[in-house]
């Protein structure tokens, strides 16, 4: 989940009348955790559908809701202006085909605020943004603009300024010299054009989804910005530019529209959209019997409009609130305006019989089988290294089943078998008293055209006197009690153990496993002295 | 004290002692008839339970060396000396031979003795006997010790007559061997004096019953299966049908099905781990592939890629062994759960670890709404032994509504996160033709078990390490 770091006193500035305490109380119940708390410092951990709350705004705007300061649904007041255009050239559409845009004016800029609109640009660039490939946004300083706009493709010699540079760059030079570059320049592909935003002097205003112009650079002392947003599709670029619109506007400033025109692009609306839900739907998910007042005054409260219409709630739900698909949303909506914590936990009887899966009854008997006779259970990962599932035992590896881009090196391939696991545990064990006896049921995988799975059981008992003879009456006995048979052991051969110490286990003339001495080598590899006899066995299903 | 119980050694032993012996372990094992390691045993025993004590110290023993032998047989080397000179050999030529080696020292103590005198002139150096030869004490002493020479252990006994003549013979080369030793001296404590052998409350043959006892360890199931184990049956009690499906499956299972679009980050290799070059040939059926795919391009805008849900990771969840089996049955009315271990491509720390265990359970019908979702919770945590819960709504991808249950950890002092729980969203159920609410709540159960077996660290559970496996408290 990711993490957004706030200041007490600026949301209780925000949200108005409220003290530290009802804010403390409150956030958990709009789903946003407090992480840790240090003064006046909270970081709160919020959840990716809701990029709104990636700033203070965001959250103040809900607290609003939840503490009944202001409900109801926040609407854009966009001032329709013809001044700013941005017209969008054909060439584009191969590669990043949709720009939107809105211009915010006479907002207060302190120090805050710009850090608030930096995490609030990360969040929407690495969520719904996917790492800028959907939609990336750029904002500027609107004064430092000269409309109109266009936005088209340019070649990779173009120069400019880019931002947090002093001189000036060519498009190849952002992409294989600078970290943006590096990070983002994949997603242009090899396409020899790139998407640029250029003003009416035919300076260089962004080139998404890279980055901005330092000419625009937003500081302290800038009033008026521009944002736009580029991105794969329509829709997506409109998402995100409402979010930021929804913010700028909480944060003080005053919205004007944006005309954008050309290659199946239009001005963006930010329109709310309606939804219907049924009461007794929202009743019979929540448990509860709550009239139409009652649910209206709860989505209200989460920050949504609603109304009646016949039997049915109609939602107003704006541009912003993209996380809310169907009428489950609208339930959820419903139970947080009401108050989780107002919610009654019932218990219905249960009308079904319970019953454990016939394999889990099999393998709890096979456990007690195991302890019966004196081994003790071990549990080890499915994953684990090829040290030792291979090097240290000898074994085969040409049928290795690795995952991809393991962040622990310990867990790095699958297992094939439970044996080498146990002789490791045992290596852990050398200071503990012997004998030490020890045994797994476990899931081991196998490489065929995909991958299937199998239940195995290994024991494993090393002490000084330990011989095959002793693991064979285990082996005997464990049998007869898991298949009502009896088993036969048929010399053979096995890299992990002894020469001349080895069998394969048959019963009814089919080979389900191995039984053994494990090699001198195998203990030296482990840095094992005690003898270790062992068997391993494919379990029915 | 008075109920104790003795071994027959330690009764032997008190019994030599009492009621005020102070003896060496030979004098005991004289006593005693015992063998020397159980009267040494025994005394340990005595001296744990402080009834017996055990002084120290170190004794000095004496005994004629060869010369002191010869002294006995033939007097000390300045009496033959004297009685030579009687004989008439009075000149150093002549009694040099006859003494050899002793002539120096006879000289030397016959001088000292006042025995003799000594007169040079040109052609020899002459000896005369003095009057008034008074026996010298280490005479005496030789002579009396002749007297006694039968005595059996060839030990001088130290007198107050006889040290001054020990000292100065000692002083002579193998006239008198010193050898001394630590000798232990055993006595009974105040406590030890009032014991009553006689007590009859005491049976004969009576074992030390206090002593410790070699260990042994019981082979057992591991701490964590208990859990599993535990939990399991606490949902079979509550209505619940387990059932099991595989940890490697296709990404449309994981995924698709659950409605995680293919550009979500947590499809991503760093948090997901992949099968390396292995996919699955036949994921679903056309229809629920058809349907899945058309809820993503719907809702999500993107070009669905049927080889991205062909992928096989490890499962992160064992909701998909749910969905799955939901999307098979299509139940009106069911209770179900499934148990077992999911993986996370993590750092391992001691909050984490890349493969854990799940459970999940689910709920299809008419008593699929939220406050009996969160009624099911409260049960099943009382009868893990947690009753102090709250909910607070969360996010998850394939429920709406979505809550966690916060439960109060006692030893920590805070509130702790464990299951998440939702209500599965109609984009999830519909392409699957699952057509009642289904409520799904789940969570690991090391957190659980860490909570019951007091850990702070998770790994602990796969380390094996004995000498927790040995002692971790198996019944609660």
């Amino acid at each position: 989940m990711p993490v957004v770091e706030l200041s007490y006193k600026r949301l209780q500035k925000l949200v108005g009348k409220v003290t530290k305490k009802q804010i403390s109380d409150s956030l958990p119940f709009l789903g946003l955790d407090i992480e840790s708390e240090n003064k006046d410092l909270i970081r709160i951990e919020y959840s990716p559908n809701r990029p709104d709350y990636s700033t203070d705004f965001g959250i103040a705007l809900g607290l609003q809701g939840l503490l009944q300061i202001k409900t109801g649904a926040i609407k854009l007041n966009i001032k329709k202006s013809k001044k700013y255009v941005i017209s969008v050239k054909s060439e584009v559409s191969k590669i990043r085909p949709f720009v939107t845009g809105i211009v915010a004016k006479n907002g207060k800029i302190d120090d805050n605020t710009i850090k608030q609109f930096l995490t609030l640009q990360e969040d929407l660039h690495f969520g719904i943004g996917r790492k800028r490939k959907k939609s990336s946004i750029g904002i500027h300083d609107l004064d430092k603009i000269t409309f109109p706009l266009v936005y088209k493709a340019a070649n990779r010699n173009h120069k400019f300024i880019p931002l947090n540079s002093k001189k000036e760059l060519s498009i190849s030079e952002i992409l294989n010299n600078t970290d943006v570059g590096k990070d983002y320049g994949s997603i242009l592909g090899n396409f020899s054009l790139v998407p640029l935003i250029l003003d009416a002097n035919q300076k260089t205003v962004s080139f998404p989804p890279i980055i901005n112009a330092a000419v625009t650079t937003v500081t302290t002392k800038t009033k008026n910005l521009f944002v736009e947003v580029t991105g794969i599709n329509k829709e997506d670029a409109e998402d995100m530019l409402s979010v930021v619109a929804t913010i700028l506007q909480s944060a003080g400033f005053t919205l004007e529209s944006v005309q954008i025109s050309g290659a199946k692009n239009s001005s963006p609306k930010l329109e709310q959209k309606k939804m219907s839900v049924s009461p007794s739907l929202i009743n019979q998910i929540l448990g509860l019997n709550l009239n139409t007042s009652k649910i209206i005054s709860s989505l209200k409260k989460s920050r949504l409009d609603a109304s009646t219409k016949g039997k049915n709630i109609i939602c107003a739900i704006p541009a912003y609130r993209f996380d809310i698909f169907g009428s489950m949303d609208l339930v959820e909506e419903v139970a947080l305006g009401y108050g989780i914590q107002n919610l009654e936990p019932t218990l219905s009887p249960s009308q079904t019989l319970g019953q454990k899966h016939s394999n889990s009854i099999n393998l709890q008997s096979i456990s007690s089988i195991m302890t019966g006779l004196g081994y003790m259970e071990a549990l080890n990962s499915s994953l684990t290294s090829k040290r030792i599932l291979y090097d240290n035992t000898n074994r085969d590896s040409s049928k290795i089943i690795s995952v991809l881009d393991s962040k622990s090196l310990e867990h790095t391939i699958l297992r094939d078998s439970l044996l080498p696991g146990l002789i490791e545990n045992l290596a852990k064990n050398i200071h503990e008293s012997y004998p030490q006896k020890l045994f797994e049921i476990g899931t081991i995988f196998n490489k065929t055209s995909s991958v299937t799975e199998e239940t195995h059981l290994c024991a494993v008992s090393s002490h000084k006197n330990a011989n095959f003879s002793e693991i064979k009456s285990i082996l005997q006995s464990v049998i007869q009690l898991i298949f009502g048979k009896t088993c036969e052991t048929k010399t053979t051969t096995h890299t992990t153990f002894e020469k001349g110490h080895v069998a394969n286990i048959t019963v009814n003339g089919k080979i389900i496993g191995i039984i053994g001495e494990i090699s001198e080598s195998t203990k030296d590899n482990f840095k094992l002295r005690e003898s270790i006899v062992s068997f391993e066995v494919n379990l029915p299903d | 004290m008075l109920s104790q119980v003795f071994h027959d050694i330690e009764k032997k032993i008190i019994h030599s002692l009492q009621p005020d012996q102070i003896l060496t372990i030979s004098e005991i094992i004289k006593k005693t008839g015992l063998q020397s390691d159980q009267v040494r045993r025994g005394i340990e025993w005595l001296k744990l339970k402080n009834l017996a004590d055990v002084k120290e110290s170190t004794d000095i023993h004496f005994h004629f060396g060869e010369k002191g032998d010869e002294a006995i047989e033939n007097g000390l080397p300045e009496r033959i000396l004297v009685n030579e000179i009687e004989k008439g050999n009075t000149t150093f030529d002549k009694l040099k031979p006859i003494l050899g080696l002793d002539f120096n020292a006879a000289i030397a103590y016959a001088k000292k003795n006042d025995w003799i005198s000594i007169t040079k002139n040109e052609k020899s150096t002459e000896l005369s006997l003095n009057k008034d030869r008074q026996e010298s004490l280490e005479e005496k002493f030789i002579i009396t010790s002749k007297s006694q020479q039968e005595n059996e252990t060839n030990e001088i006994k130290v007198s107050a007559d006889s040290l001054f003549a020990i000292t100065s013979l000692k002083k002579r080369p193998y006239f008198i061997i010193e050898s001394s030793f630590t000798i232990k001296k055993i006595s009974l404590t105040n406590e030890g004096k009032k014991i009553n052998l006689d007590d009859l409350s005491q049976p004969s043959g009576a074992i030390d019953v206090e002593a410790k006892a070699p260990e042994v360890f019981a082979a057992r199931t591991h701490p964590l299966k208990d859990t599993i184990d535990e939990i399991r049956e606490i949902f079979v009690t509550l209505g619940f049908s387990e059932i099991n499906g595989n940890m490697t499956q296709s990404s449309f299972w994981n995924f698709d099905a659950l409605f995680t679009p293919q550009d979500h980050p947590a499809r991503e290799l760093q948090d997901t781990f992949y099968l390396d070059g292995i996919s699955a040939k036949k994921i679903a059926t056309p229809e629920q592939i058809r349907k899945v795919s058309e809820s993503h391009k719907k809702n999500w805008r993107y070009h669905w890629d049927i080889n991205e849900a062909r992928k096989m990771v490890l499962r992160t969840h064992t909701t998909c062994v749910t969905i799955k089996h939901l999307a098979e049955t299509k139940p009106d009315e069911s209770r179900i759960f499934s148990l077992g271990r999911v993986f996370r491509n993590e750092k391992v720390s001691y909050k984490h670890l890349v493969e854990f265990n799940q459970i999940e359970g689910v709920v299809v019908g008419k008593d699929a709404n939220l406050r009996n979702l969160m009624g099911i919770q409260r049960e099943f945590y009382k009868r893990i032994g947690i009753t102090k819960i709250k909910f607070w709504p969360t996010f998850f991808p394939y429920t709406e509504p979505s809550l966690q249950t916060m439960v109060y950890n006692e030893r920590l002092g805070k509130w702790v996160e464990l299951f998440g729980m939702g209500i599965f969203r109609p984009e999830v159920t519909k392409p699957l033709g699952i057509t009642k609410p289904v409520l799904a709540w789940g969570g690991g159960i090391e957190r659980i078990a860490m909570l019951k077996y007091g850990l702070d660290d998770v790994r602990e559970f796969y380390n094996n390490n004995l000498s927790w496996l040995r002692s971790a408290r198996k019944c609660q």
